[in-house]
């Protein structure tokens, strides 16, 4: 399985009609390849300006990913669908989506201090084991935690 | 190490255990290492000074592990939400695994038979492949037998050399 999928943001609403307008988005392939969660909740972490990216090696990236293994992951407990950050190539983070059943909990998302969060009903997501930790480094273009030897 | 029921020596293959972590999620061992080595700890738990003491090392090391493409797992008869609260007072971002309910404590053969108040783990380390194949094996009930942080690095090096096809860089 290649390691991303692309889902397109236009500020608003995500989709995996890769043709529709707003940005193309690399998220981790197994997010979207399982039986979809129908009736969750996207917390999309990004803009839908294309100029929106920063490096995955900066600090402030590094950190959400440790806070997310940390304590977010432990918070969101059976509500988490699955999490995948933004890859846009295989060097920039273009921000990270976290899925849930109930949304209550979003606005303790760490990954908002990067982008802000925009939700979005969704039922794109299927459930994904989230990542035990303690890795956050990245495979040559997979969004994180997405990919593998 | 000799360890009852399941020969856990190197070259041998570790069970690939099926447990819930601290957050009561469902987890096998397979799925945690990912393709990349493990550093699995089986731990007395959380009211064992060592224990306090040795996870406290890990947390130390984990920064290492998370740029290095490696897993640390730590086992133990805590329940999920004793787990839950030990992680977050070390400040670990590494999984734990329960064994409340001792499934696979007896097939490992890894009980501490001289506690028969806790019936825990008894303390021990393995530094495994990414397809569970054990690389060494400690026997951590004296703290001494547990591995130092140099070892685990070393370990981990050992296993990455073996596993990771380019860590002789290709030629340009």
């Amino acid at each position: 399985m290649r390691p991303f999928a692309f889902l397109v943001f236009d500020g608003e609403r995500l989709t995996d009609d890769t043709k529709a307008p707003g940005r193309r988005l690399r998220v981790d392939a197994r997010c979207v390849a399982g039986e979809p969660v129908r009736g969750a909740f996207a917390h999309v972490c990004a803009l839908p300006a294309k100029e929106a990216v920063v490096p995955y090696d900066m600090p402030e990236v590094q950190q959400v990913r440790r806070d997310a293994l940390a304590w977010w992951i432990p918070l969101l407990g059976d509500s988490l669908v699955c999490l995948t950050t933004i890859a846009i190539d295989a060097v920039n983070y273009g921000g990270a989506i976290t899925v849930a059943r109930d949304p209550s909990l979003f606005e303790s998302d760490p990954f908002a201090r990067v982008f802000p969060g925009t939700i979005v009903e969704t039922d794109l997501f299927s459930e994904v084991p989230p990542p035990p930790g303690p890795e956050l480094e990245r495979y040559s273009g997979a969004p994180w935690p997405g990919g593998s030897f | 190490m000799e360890a009852g029921f399941l020969s856990l020596n190197r070259g041998e293959r570790f069970p690939d255990l099926d447990l819930p972590d601290h957050t009561g999620r469902e987890r096998r061992l397979s799925e945690l290492a990912g393709g990349d080595p493990v550093a699995l700890f089986t731990s007395r738990g959380w009211w064992c000074p060592k224990e306090q003491r040795h996870m406290r090392e890990l947390a130390a090391v984990q920064d290492e592990f998370e740029v290095a493409y490696a897993r640390i797992v730590v086992v133990s008869v805590d329940p999920p939400e004793v787990q839950a609260a030990f992680r977050a007072g070390l400040g670990a971002r590494f999984i734990f695994l329960s064994d409340a309910e001792r499934r696979w404590l007896p097939r490992l053969g890894l009980r501490e038979s001289t506690d028969t108040v806790h019936a825990p783990y008894r303390p021990a380390a393995f530094t495994l492949r990414p397809d569970l194949e054990i690389h060494a094996a400690y026997n951590g009930y004296w703290y001494w037998g547990r591995p130092t942080m140099e070892e685990l690095r070393r370990d981990m090096r050992e296993i990455s050399r073996g596993v990771r096809e380019d860590w002789e860089l290709p030629q340009a």
